[in-house]
């Protein structure tokens, strides 16, 4: 098994570059396209994207069971509601909120150029001893030591899902009382 | 022009010498066209087992007219289909449309990719092992890949736009999703048993004994699964013509309608490997003077006539009782049959 591997080299790191790109593209889709299908379809796109990432580094059992679970499972279910419920297309519509929202998105990624520019991170070094591995302390130093950009975008990205959760899901009393008068 | 011939043999150089290196890239590729072609073309074969056997079953013929045998029935059929205009109506989703029976003809073909079916034996000093990718963990990358086959159906059904298509793709979806937990939870015993995800694995295990003698409740619930997971009678609950006219595929003319078939002919097969695999001993002849593959061929294509004898034998269920067999009959079961095998093996 390793010798093929050193031989696919280039086109083992070029076939995950295009598998990446992928996956960035359809996660792209599920965001920006209006139609709930057409986003379902890119989301399943994505995890198969994923599915292939894990399997390209020989994680197996992992690829088959993100497919198995995530694709299968969970996106069948999706689209299963959306069937019931009739997936229409939304009308995009320009409003106030839309542009503060928009405003908010490019200060918070100023923010971001700003403290990137005032000066390297101090990052936590040396070796994790051979006894800690495993634990929660080896996870603690890895996860804030050499992921640290990743761990922080990704804390940021469920702050934000779960902000867009409340906005989506907040019912409006006002329409409901004028109904009344 | 010297450099132009300088370039070229470079180019040759470099192709053979990439070829060299890369000799399990090219086995792996001819394996690939080897099997994508002849599960495709056994498709057409199986159409006319299907049709002359069922003719037998209910006392007729069969298709006899076209040469020997009705031996040229389905390739006409693969003509006519070819030929036919491609009609979509107007108020469907056209890339979903075209899509959908592309996902289900992929998946299916995809899915038989890591059926092993015989040794492996040497050819100019290269293994080659009789089965498209030896994957650790086999039996659920099989599961995991049909199940993106139900994709296909419910697009179908949404693609269409229409009321009978949408049902049928529902169905469909929450029929597979209902019998895969049988289908799994049914193989899970024999996971137990070789204590492998393995294919190749658990035929070895077989060597002496086929699973089926061990596991005899196991392989009915898998053998029943596995018909409703294929969509087939007295499962085609998502294509009951009485109540929904064709369900998913109402709309589909020609080729795409056609592909849909295709696809369920090849899980078909898909299953009956399966089935082999698990249960029959997969290539074992078990003292009978066979080759490996015929033997594997052999049990494939008896399972294959039991589901074509099965359709012409039991009408098909209601939907409501369908459900009720598979969540409160099969998944109780397969559940207890789970729990008697895993303390047997703890034992």
């Amino acid at each position: 098994m390793l010798e093929i591997a050193t031989v696919f080299d280039f086109t083992h790191d070029m076939v995950i570059l295009v598998v990446g790109l992928t996956a960035v593209l359809a996660s792209l889709g599920v965001v920006l396209c209006s139609s709930p299908i057409y986003c379902a379809l890119y989301l399943i796109g994505h995890m198969i994207c994923l599915a292939l990432l894990f399997l390209l580094y020989n994680a197996e059992f992992l690829a088959v069971v993100q497919i198995i679970v995530y694709a299968g499972a969970v996106m069948i279910l999706f689209l299963f509601i959306i069937a019931l419920l009739g997936g229409k297309k939304e009308v995009q519509e320009n409003s106030l909120h839309r542009s503060m929202a928009l405003a908010f998105v490019f200060t918070l990624l100023g923010e971001l150029y700003l403290s990137a520019t005032v000066g390297p991170t101090q990052q936590v070094h040396g070796e994790i001893p051979p006894e800690l591995f495993g634990t929660a302390k080896a996870i603690g130093l890895e996860l804030f030591s050499k992921h640290l950009v990743a761990f922080e975008l990704a804390s940021a990205l469920l702050l934000v899902a779960a902000v867009g959760v409340i906005c989506l899901a907040k019912f409006s009393f006002a329409p409901l009382r004028r109904r009344v008068r | 022009m010297e450099l132009i011939t300088e370039i070229l043999n470079e180019t040759w150089d470099f192709i053979v010498l990439f070829l060299n290196e890369n000799i399990p890239l090219i086995v792996g590729s001819v394996k690939a066209v080897v099997i994508a072609v002849a599960i495709m073309s056994v498709v057409p074969a199986l159409v006319w087992l299907e049709r002359r056997l069922m003719g037998r079953f209910q006392v007729r013929l069969g298709p006899n007219r076209v040469g020997p045998l009705g031996f040229g029935q389905p390739m006409a059929d693969t003509v006519k289909l070819l030929f036919k205009e491609s009609i979509i109506q107007s108020s469907a989703d056209k890339f979903l449309f075209h899509l959908a029976p592309a996902v289900v003809v992929i998946t299916a073909i995809v899915a038989f990719a890591v059926i092993p079916f015989g040794e492996p034996f040497e050819v100019f000093g290269q293994n080659i092992e009789m089965w498209g990718a030896n994957v650790n963990s086999g039996i659920l990358f099989v599961f995991a890949i049909s199940g993106m086959g139900i994709y296909g159906m419910v697009l179908a059904g949404l693609a269409s736009n229409n009321k009978y298509s949408l049902m049928g793709g529902l169905r469909s979806s929450a029929q597979m999703i209902s019998y895969e937990l049988t289908l799994g939870l049914s193989a899970l015993s024999i996971i137990i048993l070789t204590g492998s995800l393995s294919l190749v694995d658990m035929v070895k295990a077989q060597e002496t004994l086929p699973f089926i003698l061990i596991q005899p409740l196991a392989f009915l619930l898998f053998f029943i699964a596995g018909i409703a997971e294929t969509n087939r009678a007295p499962f085609d609950l998502p294509e009951a013509e009485q109540e929904l006219v064709a369900g998913f595929h109402t709309e589909y003319t020609g080729m795409k309608f056609a592909m849909f078939f295709m696809g369920e002919y090849i899980n078909m097969v898909t299953m009956s490997a399966l089935v082999t695999l698990l249960f029959l001993g997969g290539w074992n002849s078990y003292g009978l003077p066979l080759w490996p593959i015929v033997a594997f061929a052999l049990k494939v294509i008896f399972l294959l006539c039991v589901f074509i004898w099965l359709r012409s034998t039991f009408p098909r269920i209601r939907y409501d009782r369908l459900m009720t067999f598979g969540w409160k009959v099969l998944l109780p079961l397969c559940l207890l049959n789970l729990l008697i095998t895993g303390t047997l093996k703890v034992i």
